[in-house]
C-alpha cells in the first residue's frame, strides 16, 4: 500500500512538473503576450487540480513556477515589429537613471559626450559628426556676443516634460546650478569655464563664460554645454534634493527611477536579462517645430549579452537590429553568409573613423623619459599589421592618413599642413631605423642579454589595456612584438577594466592605451588637449588625456591660445605645430583609426537605416546618439 | 624488468596510446628541423587566412607563361549565375523593373543577363529595397560585368612621366608553372595575428608538453614524498600532512591556480613558471592515494622483517615500499601530465598563461581564436586542430594509463 502511494505520488509530481514546463515553453516560444497568458493560466489550473490530493508543497512550487512564467512572459516580450533591438551599449543590469551619477552603467539612456544619447534625456542641441554642426532640439538657436563672453540660447516653446509641464529656461539654469552645487563630474568640469547660466525669460537662456581680461578662457568648452548636458526638471530636482537632504553623495547616488524627462522614450523594463524603453506617445517632439511626428519604433530594447560573441550571434540571427560591437571580418556577414546586414560603408574601413586609439608613454618612468626610446618604439611598431589583423581592416592606414593631432575626417585635416611635417613621419615597422636611433643615442645592450639599458637598467616595460577588449589586446601584443625586435622588453598586461582605470587615471603605468575624444564642437582642440594638456596631467584622477604626464611649454602655450582663436590660417599654424611636437617627441602614438561607435545593422525587421551614400546627412550613431537619433523617425518595416 | 616492459607493450590499449603520443612527440621534434621559421612571426596581414597555397601574383605575371588549351571547366557567366542568383535577378526584374514574368527565362543565362543589363542601373535608388539588398544587387552587377568581359587582363607599367604603358596581356589560356614562382603553403591557414597555424601548433604542443611534464613531475614528486612520509611514519606527521592535504583538496585547485598566477604577474610567467605553478597546486590527490597505499603496505611481513633487521626508515621506504607502488605512481604521473596540459589551456583561456609574444601554447591559441570569434566566422582551422590536439594528448595519456593499470592490477587482467 505504502509503495503504491509513493508511486502514485511520484507520478503525479512528474506530471505536474512536466505540465508546468510545457506551459513555460509554450510561453517563451510564441512571442506574443495575448495568446500566452490564458494558456499558461489554463495549465496552472490543470496542475492545481492534479496535485490537489498529494502534498501541499508540490502544489505551491508548481503554481509558483507557473506564476513566474506568466509574469516573465507578460513583462518580457514586446511585439517584434514595434521594437528596435540594440546591442553593445548596455552590459549589465541598469543601476540608475541619474545624469549626475559618477558610477552609472546606464549605457542605454546616459551617454553625455559630444554626441549625447538622446533617447530619454535630451540636450539643448544635437551634434552631427558628419558636418560638425549643432542641430536644434530643446534649444532652437544660439548666438555668441561679439567678444565671445555671453552665449544666448533660445528654447523651443513647444518643449514639454514627460509630466506635461512646459520646459523653461528656469530648468536649464537649475540643471546647471545643481551640477555645480553637487560637483558632479560635468559640474566640476564646466564650472572652470562657465561663470553662470541664467534664465532671461521663459524661453531665453544666457550663459556667461568666465573671462580673463575680457577674453573668455575657453568659449569652445562653453559651447559644448549645449550638446553634452542633459536637461533635468527643476521641480523634480528639488524633490530629489529634498529626499536626500541635499547631501552631495546621496544626490549623486540617487537612482532617479521616478525620473521626469523630455526625451521620446521612457524606462519600461529593466532587469538582468534586458532593458527596454517605451515610447512616450505624448512626446513634445511631434510638434511641427521639431520632428513633426513620433519616432517609429514603439520600444527600444537591449538584451544584456554576456559578451561580444553573444551579441554578434544575435545580430546575425536577426534578433538584434543595430549592433555597436567590433565584429571580426564583418564583411563576411553579407559576402559569405548572405545576411541582410550592412555597415556605414560597403568596403573597408566599413565605419566612419574619427578617433585614434593611442598608446601613451609614462614619461616619469626611467627610459621612457628619453624621447629616443619613445620614438624608437613608435617607429618599430607594425601599424599595418595592427590595422589588418587587430582591427580586421576596419581602419584606414597611416599611409592614407599620415599621423598628426587631428583625426581622419576632412573637417579636421584641413587644420594641419601635412607637407610641413612630412619629414617627421616614419615608415611602417621601421625596425632598422629604430635600432639606429637607439644606437646613436648611446642606448645599447652592454651586458649581452639582448635588452638595451639606460644607466645600467634594462629597458623593460608593461603595456596595458583592459582585458577582453580584443582589438586593443591584440594591438598591444603587436607593440610587444615590435619591442622584441629593437631590444626593448615589452610585456603585455591586461587587468580587469577597473584596475586598468586606476592605473591610467593615476599615471601608474609604463605604456597604456586609450582613445581620444570623438568628433565634437571642440574638435580638433579636444584632441590637442588629449595629447598635451598639462591641466589634465595635474588632475588627481585624470580621465581626459595626457595620461603619461608629458609637459611641453610650447604645446601648453598653443593650447591656451587655441580656444579663442578664430583665424583659420593661425589655427592651421597652431595645429601643425602641435602635430610636429607630437611626432618629434612621441609622448603618445596613435595606433589606428576607429569609429567612435561601431555600427552594423540587420534589415530583417526594420529598414531605411542611415548609410553613407543615402544623402540624408544622418550620422551612423546607432540611431541613438546626437543627430543620429533622426534615423528613428525614418525607420520603416521591411515588407 | 624486461618482462614487465614486454608485458606492458602487449597491452593493446597502452600500445595505441603510446603510438599516438610518440607520434605527437616526434612531430614536435622533427617538424622544427624542416621548418625553421619563427612560429610567432606575423606573416599574413589580416585575420584567419584560409588553408591553402598562396602564389605570388606579381611573379606570376612576370614569369614566362605557358599556353594550355584546356577545355574550359566552366563559363564565367554560368559560375556567377547560380540558382539563387537567378532567382534574385528574376525577383528584381519583376518587382522593381516591371518586366512580365513570362518574358523571363531563368534557364537562359545570356538572355537573363541581357534583361538585367537593360533594366538595372547601378545609380538608381530602387524603392522598396533594403540597403543590404541594394548593395547586394550592386555587387551582383559588378560580378556580371566582370564575367561578361572578354578574356584577357592587361598589365601596364608606369613610365618615367607617369603614363601607363601596356606591357603584357594575360589571356585565359595562360598558365604559370607553380615551381617557377614563389609560393607559400599554409596547411592550416593563419590565425588572427596572421601567424602560420601549423608551425605555431607544433611549437605550442611542444611548450604545452613541457608545461605538462614539468607540472606532472613536480606534482608527483611532492605528492609522493608527502604520501610516503604520511603513510609510513603515521601518527602526528600523518595528521599534519593529511590536514594540509585536506585543506588543499577542499579549496578548488583551479582557484588557487588563478590566484597564484595573477599574483606572480606577467613578467615572470614563462613556460617554466606556469609549469611550476600548476605542479604546486595539483599534488593533493596523489598524496592521498599514495598514503593509503603505503598504509596497507607498511604492515606486510617483508616490511616488518626489514624493520627487525634494523634498516633505516629511508631504506625501508625506498627499497621495501616504493617498488610496490611504483607502477601506481607512474600511472598517477601520466594523469598529472594530462591534467597539467589541460590546466595550462584553461589558464591561458582566461589570459593568465604565458606571454603571447614570447611563446606559443595551445591555450593561448584557443584564447585568441575565441577573442576574434573564429568559431563564429567559420575559421575552423584556428581552433579545431588545437582542440583535437589537446584531446589527443589527454586521450593517449589516459589510454596508456588504463593499459598500465590492466598490466599491473591483477584484478583487471583478462
Amino acid at each position: 500500500m505504502k509503495k503504491n502511494l509513493q508511486k502514485v505520488m511520484s507520478l503525479l509530481c512528474v506530471s505536474a512538473l512536466s505540465l508546468s514546463m510545457i506551459a513555460g515553453c509554450g510561453g517563451s516560444n510564441s512571442g506574443t503576450t495575448t495568446t500566452d497568458t490564458p494558456a499558461t493560466e489554463e495549465s496552472t489550473e490543470a496542475v492545481e487540480e492534479t496535485v490537489e490530493e498529494t502534498t501541499e508543497e508540490t502544489t505551491e512550487e508548481a503554481t509558483e513556477e507557473a506564476a513566474e512564467e506568466t509574469a516573465s512572459t507578460d513583462e518580457g516580450s514586446t511585439p517584434r515589429n514595434e521594437t528596435l533591438y540594440e546591442a553593445g551599449q548596455q552590459w549589465g543590469t541598469i543601476n540608475d537613471w541619474n545624469p549626475m551619477s559618477a558610477n552609472s552603467n546606464n549605457g542605454l539612456a546616459l551617454s553625455a559626450n559630444e554626441s549625447a544619447r538622446e533617447l530619454v534625456y535630451e540636450t539643448l542641441f544635437m551634434f552631427n559628426a558628419l558636418d560638425g554642426k549643432l542641430y536644434p532640439l530643446l534649444g532652437t538657436e544660439y548666438s555668441w556676443n561679439d567678444d565671445q563672453t555671453e552665449l544666448t540660447v533660445k528654447l523651443n516653446a513647444d518643449a514639454k516634460w514627460s509630466d506635461g509641464s512646459a520646459f523653461t529656461a528656469e530648468d536649464v539654469a537649475y540643471t546647471y546650478d545643481t551640477h555645480v552645487k553637487y560637483q558632479s563630474s560635468q559640474g566640476a568640469d564646466f564650472s572652470t569655464y562657465v561663470e553662470s547660466v541664467e534664465a532671461v525669460d521663459d524661453s531665453t537662456v544666457l550663459i556667461k563664460a568666465k573671462a580673463e581680461n575680457g577674453v573668455a578662457i575657453n568659449p569652445l568648452k562653453v559651447t559644448s554645454i549645449l550638446n553634452t548636458m542633459y536637461m533635468m526638471q527643476k521641480a523634480y530636482l528639488q524633490t530629489v534634493e529634498e529626499r536626500n537632504g541635499e547631501d552631495a553623495d546621496k544626490v549623486k547616488q540617487d537612482t532617479m527611477e521616478d525620473l521626469v524627462h523630455t526625451g521620446p522614450y521612457a524606462p519600461y523594463i529593466s532587469n538582468d536579462q534586458k532593458a527596454v524603453l517605451q515610447r512616450d506617445d505624448n512626446y513634445w517632439g511631434q510638434a511641427s517645430s521639431m520632428w513633426g511626428k513620433l519616432p517609429v519604433p514603439k520600444y527600444i530594447a537591449h538584451t544584456i549579452y554576456k559578451d561580444n560573441a553573444a551579441g554578434q550571434v544575435a545580430l546575425s540571427q536577426g534578433e538584434v537590429d543595430v549592433c555597436q560591437q567590433f565584429i571580426t571580418d564583418v564583411q563576411n556577414l553579407w559576402l559569405q553568409d548572405n545576411l541582410p546586414i550592412s555597415t556605414w560603408l560597403d568596403d573597408a574601413p566599413y565605419g566612419a573613423c574619427e578617433v585614434m586609439p593611442s598608446m601613451f608613454f609614462n614619461v616619469e618612468r626611467k627610459g621612457l623619459d628619453k624621447k629616443e626610446v619613445r620614438r624608437a618604439i613608435a617607429m618599430a611598431v607594425d601599424y599595418e599589421q595592427i590595422i589588418a589583423s587587430a582591427m580586421s581592416g576596419q581602419s584606414p592606414t597611416f599611409d592614407e592618413y599620415p599621423r598628426s593631432v587631428v583625426g581622419p575626417t576632412d573637417g579636421e585635416r584641413k587644420y594641419v599642413d601635412f607637407d610641413a611635417i612630412a619629414d617627421l613621419q616614419w615608415e611602417n615597422a621601421d625596425v632598422d631605423g629604430a635600432n639606429a636611433l637607439l644606437d646613436e643615442a648611446g642606448i645599447v645592450d652592454t651586458d649581452g642579454d639582448g635588452i638595451r639599458e639606460v644607466d645600467g637598467e634594462n629597458l623593460s616595460f608593461k603595456a596595458e589595456c583592459p582585458t577582453g577588449w580584443s582589438d586593443w589586446n591584440a594591438s598591444m601584443e603587436i607593440v610587444a612584438a615590435a619591442g622584441e625586435k629593437i631590444g626593448i622588453d615589452i610585456q603585455t598586461y591586461f587587468p580587469e577594466a577597473s584596475s586598468f582605470y586606476d592605473d591610467m587615471t593615476t599615471c601608474n603605468f609604463d605604456i597604456c592605451m586609450w582613445s581620444c575624444p570623438g568628433a565634437g564642437v571642440m574638435n580638433p582642440y579636444s584632441k590637442g588637449m588629449f595629447y598635451f594638456s598639462e591641466e589634465y596631467a595635474k588632475l588627481a584622477s585624470n580621465w581626459s588625456g595626457n595620461f603619461g604626464h608629458y609637459m611641453n611649454d610650447d604645446a601648453e602655450a598653443i593650447l591656451k591660445a587655441l580656444p579663442s582663436e578664430t583665424d583659420e590660417a593661425k589655427l592651421k599654424e597652431y595645429y601643425t605645430e602641435l602635430s610636429r611636437i607630437l611626432l618629434d617627441e612621441c609622448p603618445a602614438v596613435a595606433l589606428m583609426y576607429r569609429p567612435t561607435l561601431f555600427y552594423a545593422v540587420n534589415e530583417s525587421v526594420w529598414t531605411n537605416y542611415p548609410a553613407a551614400d543615402d544623402g540624408r546627412n544622418i550620422p551612423p550613431t546607432d540611431c541613438t546618439d546626437g543627430y543620429g537619433i533622426a534615423a528613428l523617425y525614418d525607420l520603416e518595416l521591411v515588407e | 624488468m624486461k618482462n614487465t616492459i614486454k608485458q606492458v607493450f602487449h597491452s593493446g590499449k597502452f600500445l595505441f596510446g603510446f603510438v599516438i603520443f610518440m607520434f605527437i612527440l616526434l612531430t614536435c621534434l622533427i617538424y622544427p628541423i624542416f621548418v625553421t621559421a619563427d612560429p610567432l612571426q606575423m606573416i599574413g596581414q589580416g585575420n584567419f587566412f584560409k588553408p591553402g597555397t598562396y602564389v605570388s601574383i606579381e611573379e606570376s605575371t612576370l614569369e614566362k607563361s605557358y599556353t594550355l588549351q584546356l577545355p574550359k571547366q566552366f563559363s564565367k557567366l554560368e559560375a556567377v549565375l547560380d540558382i539563387d542568383t537567378r532567382a534574385q535577378i528574376q525577383e528584381f526584374l519583376i518587382k522593381n523593373a516591371g518586366v512580365a514574368e513570362s518574358e523571363i527565362d531563368v534557364t537562359d543565362a545570356e538572355g537573363l543577363v541581357a534583361l538585367w543589363k537593360a533594366n538595372y542601373d547601378p545609380n538608381t535608388k530602387y524603392s522598396g529595397l533594403t540597403t543590404a539588398k541594394r548593395k547586394a544587387l550592386k555587387r551582383l552587377d559588378n560580378q556580371i560585368t566582370a564575367a561578361m568581359k572578354d578574356s584577357g587582363v592587361i598589365v601596364a607599367e608606369k613610365d618615367e612621366e607617369g603614363n601607363l604603358k601596356q606591357s603584357k596581356v594575360i589571356k585565359d589560356t595562360d598558365y604559370v608553372n607553380i615551381n617557377d614562382v614563389t609560393t607559400k603553403t599554409f596547411l592550416l591557414g593563419t590565425d588572427n595575428f596572421g601567424r602560420d597555424v601549423l608551425t605555431e601548433l607544433v611549437a605550442a604542443t611542444k611548450s604545452s608538453l613541457k608545461i605538462g611534464l614539468l607540472a606532472g613531475l613536480i606534482a608527483t614528486a611532492i605528492g609522493l614524498m608527502l604520501g610516503l612520509l604520511a603513510g609510513y611514519v603515521g601518527g602526528l606527521v600523518d595528521n599534519i600532512i593529511i590536514f594540509i592535504t585536506n585543506l588543499f583538496t577542499v579549496i578548488p585547485a583551479f582557484v588557487i591556480l588563478i590566484l597564484i598566477s595573477y599574483s606572480v604577474g606577467d613578467k615572470a610567467r614563462g613556460i617554466a613558471m606556469v609549469g611550476i605553478i600548476i605542479g604546486l597546486t595539483s599534488w593533493p590527490w596523489t598524496t592521498r592515494s599514495v598514503r593509503s597505499q603505503v598504509i596497507s603496505l607498511r604492515n606486510r611481513d617483508h616490511v616488518n622483517l626489514s624493520k627487525l633487521s634494523g634498516h633505516s626508515m629511508f631504506r625501508i621506504i625506498f627499497t621495501d615500499i616504493l617498488p610496490y607502488i611504483a607502477s601506481y605512481v607512474v600511472m598517477a604521473m601520466i594523469l598529472q601530465i594530462s591534467s597539467g596540459i589541460l590546466a595550462e589551456a584553461q589558464l591561458s583561456m582566461i589570459g593568465l598563461g604565458p606571454a603571447t609574444t614570447k611563446t606559443a601554447t595551445l591555450g593561448l591559441m584557443m584564447q585568441w581564436a575565441m577573442q576574434y570569434s573564429a568559431h563564429l566566422n567559420g575559421s575552423w582551422w584556428a581552433y579545431f586542430p588545437v582542440v583535437i590536439l589537446i584531446a589527443l594528448i589527454s586521450f593517449s595519456l589516459n589510454l596508456m594509463n588504463t593499459g598500465l593499470d590492466q598490466v599491473f592490477n591483477p584484478q583487471l587482467r583478462d
